[in-house]
């Protein structure tokens, strides 16, 4: 029916193991948190609706149940290098980027859908975002952004990719529509951005050029204090190791 | 009427004293009723032994549950089906309402054997002092595993689990260190785990090793030096590659040529294995410059590398 990988099988017991694991085991400094009640407000966003039209706000309940203080100078925004980030950010112990707070831990490399008339998950397929861009996953990941974006504060850190396709800082995405609209002036010093390429991979964008420039000058425009850096070197070490 | 007033005032003194008593004895009923009941709500389990490590996970069910469906479902969905469920039933069985200082290897014989999986040849990482950075390592490079990257390791670790003879079986206070009792259901996991982990490698092996500590590089008196060395298959395991690890500006305690390495090969070649030694691997050496990338040792990559 849809041209996506349906729900991903189990997906009850995996995220709500993954709860129960951050909360014990991965930052049990954000203290208590019902997961149980968690499940029930991140399922009823979706289920038992027209999987094409599901919104940002229906997760509303679900984030305000997981939600929890983000470290000072630890948030890490990223573009098209996901697996680096997780590298880099060390589960949270470098870095805590989105998939490594409770919300994001959620519902990192995990697939769901529903349908409408039906309690059910549906399992066989799920619509893709360029079928329909209100669909369930992608409107968790909107929110998921806007809350990261709203609860980040101190010095944030911006990785993006020099080698990708159609520039560093790719318009429309999320950290470009979702994330910096939502970064609360009064409670950030400063952003750095780290403009990284592949190993051996083409040098295609670059600070103070292209795209990585629109960036630059959004953010001053804006009057943040803004400071950017080509292939930081702790980054480049993790590039190597492939 | 001198006497009248003297009757009265004898009244009004013994109602006075009626009074307090009467008091008093409020008092210490209410005294004792609190402490009876706050006695009650802290005692959770009076008859559960205590023990001088943490207790076990709260939540173990649903994280074990968990991790098991999300290693089969998202991390190697090659391995097929295993039924999480039953999984969990035979970790649950090998300890609860058990005394945890008498665990025994049959105890865990089910989930063992529920749980296994076939390990990919070449792949097998050991570790031994090294445990951040051997993890680390596999987690940015899908080639090799450690213990904690099979089903059994990635259920298990980082938690903790013993059961104790009263109600609910579960001990959520406390669990035995090994100092307590060597027999604790969490030391008896891991050997086996680790004796089948050894068992289950074949062709070229890695162990990663610290060069750093005083104590010396390998020692036997470790999981790796007192399991895992000897339960490596000689018919199966063609070669092992030592990576001594040193911290990058740290000290220098051993090297290849070290004599605890030494006292590894050649326990290894006794038993017809292939040894070679490297001091600081390369590739995990990059990892370490990601912490300390201003360091001599950490020239950025070339093609050399």
């Amino acid at each position: 029916k849809w041209k996506g990988e349906g729900t991903t099988r189990n997906l009850e017991n995996i995220v709500i193991g993954r709860c129960y694991d951050y909360i014990r085991i991965v930052n049990p400094a954000v203290g208590e948190k019902n997961c149980s009640q968690i499940w029930e407000a991140f399922k009823n966003a979706f289920i038992n609706k027209d999987p094409c039209n599901i919104l940002p706000k229906d997760y509303e309940l679900f984030i305000n149940l997981s939600l929890h203080t983000i470290p000072p100078n630890k948030s890490l925004f990223w573009e098209n290098n996901q697996l680096l980030v997780n590298s880099f950010a060390d589960r949270g112990r470098r870095y805590m980027s989105v998939g490594d707070t409770l919300f994001g831990f959620f519902g990192d490399f995990l697939n769901w859908c529903g349908q409408a008339d039906s309690p059910g998950l549906d399992y066989e397929s799920c619509p893709t975002t360029k079928e329909c861009e209100n669909n369930a996953v992608e409107s968790f990941w909107r929110m998921a952004s806007i809350t990261y974006a709203q609860h980040s504060s101190g010095v944030i850190h911006v990785l993006l990719n020099g080698s990708a396709e159609g520039g560093a800082y790719p318009q429309p995405g999320f950290f470009a529509d979702y994330e910096i609209p939502n970064l609360q002036k009064d409670k950030i010093s400063q952003i750095v951005i780290w403009v990284v390429d592949d190993i051996e991979g083409p040098d295609i964008d670059s600070c103070g050029i292209h795209s990585v420039k629109i960036l630059e000058t959004r953010l001053k425009t804006l009057g943040y204090d803004v400071i950017c850096t080509d292939n930081n070197k702790s980054v480049m070490f993790l590039l190597c190791l492939d | 009427m001198p006497l009248q007033q003297g009757s009265v005032r004898t009244r009004q003194r013994t109602v006075l004293l009626v009074g307090i008593v009467v008091l008093l004895a409020a008092l210490v009923l209410a005294v004792v009723l609190a402490s009876l009941l706050t006695h009650g709500r802290h005692e959770v389990s009076p008859q559960m032994l205590k023990w001088k490590d943490r207790g076990t996970t709260k939540n173990l069910q649903e994280v074990i549950l968990g991790r098991c469906y999300n290693y089969i479902t998202a991390e190697y969905p090659e391995l097929g089906d295993k039924d999480c469920l039953k999984i969990w039933e035979s970790l649950k069985d090998a300890f609860i309402y058990k005394n945890p200082c008498n665990i025994t290897a049959e105890d865990y014989q089910p989930l063992m054997e529920l749980a296994s999986h076939p390990i990919p040849c070449n792949k097998s990482l050991f570790w031994s002092k090294t445990s951040d950075l051997a993890h680390r390592y596999t987690k940015s490079n899908q080639n090799f595993l450690t213990l904690e990257d099979t089903l059994l390791g990635y259920m298990a670790d980082r938690i903790s689990w013993c059961g104790d003879p009263s109600a609910p079986g579960i001990n959520y206070e406390s669990c035995p260190k090994r100092s307590e009792c060597e027999s604790n259901p969490g030391s008896v996991f891991w050997k086996m785990a680790s004796k089948m982990f050894a068992e289950a490698a074949c062709g070229v092996v890695q162990v990663m090793l610290n060069g750093s500590i005083e104590a010396g590089a390998f020692r036997s008196s470790s999981i790796f030096g007192s399991i895992e060395v000897f339960n490596l298959n000689p018919d199966k395991v063609s070669e092992v590659h030592i990576w001594l690890m040193q911290d990058i500006g740290g000290p220098q305690s051993e090297s290849c040529s070290g004599r605890s390495i030494q006292r590894l090969i050649s326990i290894l070649e006794e038993r017809n294995f292939k040894i070679i030694c490297e001091d600081n691997y390369r590739p995990v050496q990059l990892l370490q410059c990601v912490h300390n990338p201003d360091h001599t040792d950490c020239r950025l990559c070339t093609n050399s590398t």
